[in-house]
């Protein structure tokens, strides 16, 4: 069998650093500019509830999935309860975080749905399933309609 | 029927700094061909690849393809997703009648990519997820995990098993880079990078190609004495967002119940011999022999604590060290497992060759954040 002769010796391999500059814009679409704008300007959280089967999602988007139905906004609390949670250490590049981040699924009262997102003002060993937490949000001045508008949520 | 009349692979390695991409599928594929006895610029009709553009680091992969597997100016397309989606496809287009003979590639070049969580995270949502926190994206796969463990009512212990195992049975497999004979001790041991999830239970890296080549019935039997014939195959997706996912591998329940109606397995406890399952991380494992419904949703933990899944058990689980054993081969997941599946059935597994194998399956995930997988079960 004809095969490829091998390189054995490494100093002769060549490689090339390849990095390319990329960049997006992501719309949030209806449903997400509908959430952001009522959490930046109002602090409001919103779900959307479809109008045959009356699911509730979270995050809110305008069609129901199990039967592609439309939906409509509803408001909800922003509350909700931890369903699972992680203590993550590594970041991106697996180097160690300064600080521990714990990660958890929220289920989101009024709604089906959950949303993932850190834990604060709580140490890993005292988060328990099932512990209602509320969201803390950055200052108005400081929103900008993101998901990151939302530091963290706390125990309640 | 399908048959697989030819397996070829390259690696598998934690690198493989002295080939590009294209000389690893070359290599695969040469080797594949060779196994069938076939030239590809004559007999192949067809070529399927499995690849993910942001895996390779450019766009458009299956612009760069055809060259290196005997392909150029012949049918070619790529598949986004795994190797075992590139069998179904290369099944459809032979039962179809379009082709008599197609080969499908899956490769992992993983150790190219210098920002591999980067790449996950731009595979996560861009307005709902990706920009929480600074975590290493692994973090999605532990919260999975503390919610199974938390549902089955597993231990730290339990699921530490899967890593012992796949290790352990790699030790037998000269492409496994990742193999060791560790103990419950030393994977309890490992620190917990992701609460609850160990450092040991996460699959690393790997490089490596695979290469089949599938032909009809017909055309199986002049080529070859042994087809190794698939029997059935299923792919499913259950939803985009976590938000409406079962965080209990539904998509591997689905694609394999869709595969073993096709196959005509109705007890796939009594009817499978042995099944490579994807474990990139170690609680994947036990979520996937659940849903293959290869044991009870509370027995996998006991089972798997008793030795049911080991090399010498009654149902074994990933001889070939899987993931674990083997490393993350990205697309090239369920070549991988395929790959075992064949080598097992034609009696070609050297020392980890499993006495008196008939079907076996092998099952992938499209790793994460997704929620879609396939399986394939192949038979002799």
């Amino acid at each position: 069998m004809k095969m490829i002769e091998k390189i054995v010796n490494p100093k002769e391999l060549r490689h090339w650093d390849g990095k390319i500059e990329l960049y997006w814009i992501y719309t949030s679409g209806k449903a997400g500019d509908e959430f952001f704008k009522k959490l930046k300007d109002e602090e409001k959280f919103i779900a959307a509830k479809c109008k045959k089967c009356g699911k509730v999602y979270f995050p809110p988007r305008i069609y129901c999935e199990k039967d592609f139905g439309e939906t409509e906004f509803v408001e909800i609390s922003g509350e909700g309860c931890v369903r699972a949670f992680t203590v993550a250490r590594l970041d991106a590049y697996e180097k160690p975080l300064e600080k521990p981040e714990i990660y958890a699924v929220i289920d989101m009262d009024g709604t089906d749905g959950c949303l993932i997102h850190l834990l604060g003002e709580v140490e890993p060993e005292n988060v328990e399933v099932g512990m209602k937490v509320k969201p803390v949000l950055k200052p108005k001045e400081q929103r900008e309609g993101k998901i990151t508008d939302i530091l963290y949520f706390k125990p309640v | 029927m399908v048959a697989v009349v030819g397996v070829g692979y390259s690696g598998f390695d934690a690198n493989t700094p002295d080939l590009s991409w294209k000389e690893i599928m070359y290599e695969a594929a040469l080797r594949a061909y060779t196994d069938a006895g076939i030239n590809p610029r004559r007999d192949v009709d067809s070529f399927v690849t499995c690849a993910e553009d942001i895996y390779e680091g450019f766009a458009i992969f299956d612009e760069f393809v055809p060259d290196q597997l005997g392909a150029v100016v012949k049918p070619t397309c790529t598949v986004c997703a795994d190797f075992l989606y590139g069998i179904a496809t290369a099944y459809m287009q032979i039962r179809s009648g379009l082709a008599d003979i197609v080969a499908v590639e899956a490769h992992s070049k993983a150790s190219d990519i210098q920002t591999f969580g980067n790449v996950v995270k731009f595979a996560m949502d861009p307005i709902w997820l990706r920009n929480v926190g600074n975590a290493h994206p692994y973090y999605l796969a532990a919260l999975e995990m503390f919610q199974y463990m938390g549902e089955r009512c597993l231990s730290e212990e339990d699921v530490a098993r899967v890593v012992v195992k796949n290790k352990n049975n790699a030790l037998l497999n000269a492409s496994a880079p990742y193999a060791a004979n560790v103990t419950l001790d030393d994977v309890m041991a490992s620190p917990k990078l992701f609460d609850p999830m160990k450092k040991m239970e996460i699959a690393p890296l790997a490089d490596g190609c695979v290469v089949f080549v599938l032909a009809s019935e017909e055309v199986a039997k002049e080529l070859t004495d042994t087809p190794v014939w698939v029997k059935g195959v299923g792919w499913w997706s259950e939803t985009y967002g976590y938000d409406t996912a079962s965080f209990s591998a539904m998509y591997a329940y689905k694609a394999a119940k869709m595969a073993y109606k096709m196959a005509g397995i109705t007890n796939p406890v009594k009817e499978v011999d042995f099944a490579e399952v994807d474990d990139r991380f170690a609680f994947k494992e036990m979520q996937h022999i659940e849903a293959l419904q290869l044991a009870g949703k509370f027995e996998v933990a006991r089972l798997m604590a008793e030795g049911y899944f080991d090399r010498d058990g009654a149902l074994p689980v990933n001889v070939s060290g899987g993931n674990l054993g083997v490393g993350n081969l990205l697309e090239a997941t369920g070549g991988q497992k395929a790959l075992e599946v064949v080598l097992q059935l034609r009696g070609e597994a050297g020392k980890r060759q499993l006495s008196d194998v008939k079907v076996g399956v092998a099952q992938a995930w499209r790793y994460l954040p997704a929620n879609s997988g396939a399986v394939a079960v192949f038979g002799v």
